[in-house]
C-alpha cells in the first residue's frame, strides 16, 4: 500500500533519516518504535508532505507521492495525526471533525462521521462542546477521528500514547488494530512506548539516529532481549 | 445630558464605520498575521473608483457594488504583494511591505485622481432626523451605515460559522498545519482572508467618504482609529473589532465634543498604550493561557 524507498531527511547538517525503506501494508499495525530523537516524527512528518526529502521515494499504490503537498497526500488518502494536540481548542468537537475530509461528498462525509461517532462514542455526547472541554484522551481519539473524516487509505499515528494513562493509550490501539482488521486500513504507528506498540503490531521496524537497526515480526522484536536493552530503554 | 445623547448618537455611524476597518484588519491578521496598513490606501483606493463609477452611471448602489468588487481584487493584489515579501524577509519586513503599499497607493491615486478634496455626497439625507420638535444629531445616512455594518458582520458570522469554507478559513487561521493535513488548501484560504478584508474596507470607505471629503490622504486617521479598535479588541477577533469599533467611535464622539476635535487622535492613542500596558493580548483574544 504504502512503501518508503531509501528515505533520506536532513535539518542543515543534522541527518534525521538516511536510507529508511520500509512497507506499509493494508489490513494490519506497523510499529516504528526507538528512542526519543530517533527519527520516528521526522519519517511521519515526511510521509505526510510537511518535511521534504532529500533523496528517496515514497511510493503509494505503485505511485510516486514525494514531495507532494500536505493537502494533497491528505486528499490522496494518507492521513496523518500528527504529535501532540493536533486537535484544535478554539473550535467544537464536531467542528474539528468536520474538517477532515472536506473535498469528499456530503453522503460520505455523513457516513465517516457516523462512523467515527460510533467508534469513540464520547465524541458524539460532547459534539457541540468546544474541544478545549475534552481530556487528554478524548482529544486524542478526536485527533483520529479528524483523520478518518479522510477516509484515509493509510493512517499514521505519531506518538498517539504521549501524555496518557497506559489503560487509555491500549484501548486506543486495540480499537485501531481491529480497526484496521476490518477495513483493511494501513496503518503505520510510530511510538517511544515500545511494549505497548509491539502488541498490537504485527510488524516492528526498530529506528536508532535515523537508521532501521532491525525490521521483523512483532512478536520476534519484542522477545529480543538485546534489542530491548539496546535501543529501546525496558 | 443631552450633550451626552447628542455625542452619544453622533458617534454611532463613525463607530461602525471604524468597526468596519478594524474587521478588515482582523480579517487579515487572522489569517497571516500582518497587519496591513495598507488596508485604508485599498479602501481609498476603491472609494475613488467608486466616486468615479458614480459619477458616471449616477447610481450610488452600482458604485457601492463597483467598489466591493475592486476591493476583493485589491485585496487580492496586495496580498501576493505582500506575501511575496514574507517569504523573503519575515513579518516585520512585511508589515514594513504593508506601509510601501500604502505609499504607493496614495501616490497613484494622486496621480489618477489628483491630489485636492473631492466631495462624495450621500445617497440619502445626511442631516438629522427631527424627533420631540428638536434636530438629532442621527441621520437617515447614519442608520444606513449602521444598518450596512449589521448585515455585513451578520452575513460574515453565518459565513463563518455556518459554512464549509467559514470553517476551513477559521481552522487555517487557528492552526494552518492541521488544517493542512485535513485535506484543507490553506494558501487559497489565505487569499481568501484578504479578498474579503479588501471588500469590507471597500464598504467602509464607501461610507466614510461622505463623512469628510475624499483625497489620497484623507483616510489617513481612520487608519489610526481602526488599528487602536483592532488591537484592543485582540487583533484575532471578529468581536472584538466590532465592539471596540463602536466603542471607538463613541469615545472621539463625546472626546470631540466635551473637548476639542484635535484631541481624539491622543485619547485613542493614549488608550493602545494603556491596553498594552495592563492587557497586551487584547480583550477578546483567543490566545489567552488555557489551563491543561
Amino acid at each position: 500500500m504504502l512503501r518508503v524507498e531509501g528515505l533520506s531527511v536532513s535539518y542543515g547538517p543534522v541527518q534525521a533519516l538516511s536510507e529508511v525503506s520500509l512497507d506499509v501494508p493494508p489490513g494490519r499495525v506497523t510499529a516504528v518504535i526507538g528512542a526519543n530523537g530517533a527519527g520516528k516524527s521526522t519519517l511521519m512528518r515526511t510521509l505526510a508532505g510537511l518535511v521534504k526529502p532529500e533523496s528517496g521515494r515514497v511510493m503509494f499504490e505503485g505511485e510516486e507521492i514525494t514531495g507532494r503537498k500536505p493537502e494533497d497526500i491528505a486528499r490522496s488518502g494518507i492521513a496523518l495525526v500528527p504529535e501532540g494536540r493536533s486537535t484544535i481548542p478554539d473550535l467544537t468537537v464536531e467542528e474539528n471533525l468536520k474538517l477532515g475530509g472536506m473535498w469528499r461528498s456530503h453522503t460520505q462525509r455523513g457516513t465517516s462521521l457516523n462512523r467515527v461517532y460510533a467508534l469513540f462514542p464520547v465524541l458524539g455526547e460532547r459534539r457541540s462542546l468546544g474541544a478545549d472541554t475534552l481530556s487528554g484522551g478524548e482529544r486524542q481519539q478526536l485527533a483520529i477521528g479528524r483523520a478518518l473524516m479522510c477516509g484515509p487509505q493509510v493512517l499514521l499515528l505519531d506518538e498517539p500514547s504521549l501524555g496518557l494513562a497506559p489503560l487509555i493509550v491500549t484501548q486506543i490501539l486495540e480499537l485501531v488494530s481491529q480497526m484496521a482488521k476490518d477495513s483493511g486500513l494501513a496503518v503505520l504507528l510510530v511510538e517511544q512506548n515500545a511494549a505497548t506498540a509491539l502488541r498490537v503490531a504485527k510488524t516492528g521496524i526498530v529506528l536508532n539516529l535515523g537508521q532501521i537497526v532491525k525490521a521483523g515480526p512483532a512478536h520476534d522484536i519484542a522477545q529480543d532481549e538485546e534489542l530491548r536493552h539496546a535501543y529501546l530503554g525496558y | 445630558m443631552t450633550n451626552f445623547i447628542d455625542y452619544f448618537l453622533g458617534g454611532l455611524s463613525t463607530g461602525a464605520i471604524i468597526a468596519l476597518m478594524a474587521l478588515a484588519l482582523v480579517l487579515v491578521w487572522r489569517s497571516t498575521r500582518v497587519v496591513n496598513f495598507a488596508q485604508l490606501g485599498q479602501a481609498m483606493i476603491t472609494t475613488f473608483i467608486a466616486l468615479t463609477v458614480r459619477d458616471a452611471t449616477g447610481s450610488w448602489l452600482i458604485a457601492l457594488i463597483a467598489a466591493m468588487a475592486a476591493g476583493l481584487v485589491v485585496g487580492v493584489v496586495v496580498y501576493f504583494l505582500v506575501i511575496r515579501a514574507v517569504k523573503r524577509l519575515d513579518t516585520s519586513g512585511a508589515i514594513i511591505a504593508t506601509f510601501g503599499v500604502l505609499i504607493a497607493l496614495q501616490a497613484l491615486a494622486g496621480m489618477v485622481w489628483g491630489g485636492d478634496q473631492k466631495a462624495f455626497p450621500p445617497p440619502i439625507s445626511n442631516s438629522g432626523y427631527e424627533v420631540f420638535g428638536r434636530i438629532w444629531p442621527f441621520s437617515p445616512y447614519d442608520l444606513l451605515v449602521v444598518v450596512l455594518l449589521f448585515v455585513l458582520v451578520l452575513t460574515m458570522t453565518i459565513v463563518f460559522t455556518r459554512t464549509s469554507v467559514g470553517l476551513a478559513m477559521r481552522a487555517s487561521a487557528f492552526n494552518p498545519e492541521v488544517a493542512r493535513l485535513s485535506g484543507v488548501r490553506v494558501n487559497r484560504m489565505l487569499v481568501l482572508g484578504w479578498a474579503i478584508a479588501g471588500l469590507v474596507g471597500a464598504v467602509a470607505g464607501v461610507l466614510v467618504a461622505p463623512l469628510s471629503t475624499l483625497s489620497p490622504t484623507s483616510f489617513d486617521l481612520f487608519l489610526v482609529f481602526a488599528f487602536t479598535a483592532a488591537v484592543i479588541g485582540g487583533l484575532d477577533s471578529l468581536v472584538g473589532a466590532v465592539a471596540f469599533g463602536i466603542g471607538t467611535g463613541l469615545v472621539i464622539s463625546l472626546v470631540s465634543g466635551y473637548t476639542d476635535s484635535g484631541n481624539a487622535p491622543v485619547v485613542a492613542l493614549l488608550l493602545l498604550v494603556l491596553n498594552l500596558l495592563f492587557k497586551p493580548e487584547g480583550v477578546f483574544s483567543h490566545h489567552k493561557a488555557r489551563a491543561v
